[in-house]
């Protein structure tokens, strides 16, 4: 059985907040959630995505004032900060969760912060909840 | 409402620990609204206790379920076969539920997943706050609507104390001052005539301070 150690990624995302473009995922393996609005963001699909292996996992949100629907993005928010708690509480590491607000034009940022994932992933390891097989 | 939290889960794991299969069962009425017990809180505390025991590469097997109210029996039937097919029943009632369901499985163990806090009502959107301490002999009519006995620091029945500060409690600066909220009820009622009249010291044996109680409506009884 082979042992994969490329990091693994599920990505949240608004619709009016990403666009995936080829070379965005360089180095992870990556799964895209499209959500209507960020405010679906519920606590139990993120701490489902580290149960489905992922070793990170990224919200992307539109700017607090710029959802489309008012409150998406403060309400996604508030969810990510109570999933990091419950990460810490269960030894996953609430840092394993991240949002952040993008545009889905700024592709240059949101490589950026997908690039940077990876890069913190080195530091946090892989998924502790899960091993390494494939 | 009764109200409740989620118990920490380090508690949690600890106390379901020994067990191979575990149900985590939801209520869906009261917790539910207080986000600790519904159907929503039971996916989130089940995928929490995997990714944990998962970690201590211990095997325990979470079965998700959650009936409308584990006080009754009728609803309770619901979970019995869920309950047949695992060790212990991690319960995400307040304590009344927990209490009907061992009574109802007597040969299960039932744990308790949430800490029972209070009865209260939602003051706003994630805001729960408590409104009565079911003492058995209620003086609401007398005091415009606000209990003093529940939301009065000091429980004073010939209020106000003089520690009210712009409306807030002396004890505590984030609860509001009970008796101011009696007096500006009263006031615009036209009843402040209500607080002419001396209130005697509260008979407690009608609250939990006279033993656990038990409500009989013998025409109910067959």
């Amino acid at each position: 059985m082979k042992i994969s150690n490329t990091p693994k990624l599920t990505l949240f995302h608004c619709l009016n907040s990403f666009k995936e473009t080829a070379s965005m995922f360089d180095g992870c393996e990556a799964r895209t959630v499209k959500m209507a609005c960020s405010s679906m963001t519920k606590d139990v699909h993120l701490l489902r995505a580290f149960e489905s292996g992922a070793d990170a996992v990224l919200v992307l949100v539109c700017s607090d004032k710029g959802c489309r629907f008012a409150e998406g993005s403060i309400r996604a928010k508030k969810r990510v900060e109570y999933v990091k708690t419950i990460l810490d509480d269960i030894g996953m590491d609430g840092r394993r969760l991240n949002i952040f607000n993008t545009a889905a034009k700024d592709e240059g940022s949101i490589t950026n912060i997908i690039q940077d994932t990876i890069v913190q992933l080195e530091t946090l390891g892989p998924n502790p909840a899960l091993n390494r097989r494939n | 409402m009764i109200t409740a939290s989620q118990k920490p889960i380090d508690e949690i794991v600890d106390l379901i620990k020994p067990y191979q299969k575990v149900l985590v069962l939801g209520c869906g009425t009261c917790v539910k609204t207080c986000f600790a017990g519904g159907e929503d809180e039971v996916a989130v505390l089940a995928s929490a206790l995997r990714l944990k025991f998962k970690q201590l590469a211990q095997n325990i097997k979470f079965e998700e379920f959650t009936i409308e109210r584990q006080c009754e029996n009728e609803f309770i039937q619901e979970a019995a076969i869920a309950i047949g097919r695992n060790d212990a029943i991690l319960s995400l009632a307040c304590g009344a539920g927990v209490q009907a369901m061992a009574k109802r499985f007597e040969k299960d163990v039932v744990l308790p997943g949430v800490n029972t806090t209070f009865i209260g009502i939602r003051e706003s959107p994630g805001v729960f706050t408590e409104e009565c301490s079911g003492c058995g002999n209620c003086g609401l009519a007398t005091f415009g609507g606000v209990c003093p006995v529940t939301r009065c620091s000091k429980k004073l029945l010939n209020g106000p104390c003089g520690g009210s500060r712009n409306g807030l409690c002396e004890i505590d600066p984030d609860t509001e001052c009970a008796w101011h909220k009696i007096i500006e009820r009263l006031t615009a009622l036209g009843q402040m005539d209500n607080l002419k009249t001396y209130i005697p010291p509260k008979n407690w044996d009608t609250s939990l301070s006279g033993g656990p109680r038990k409500l009989i409506r013998e025409d109910h009884i067959i």
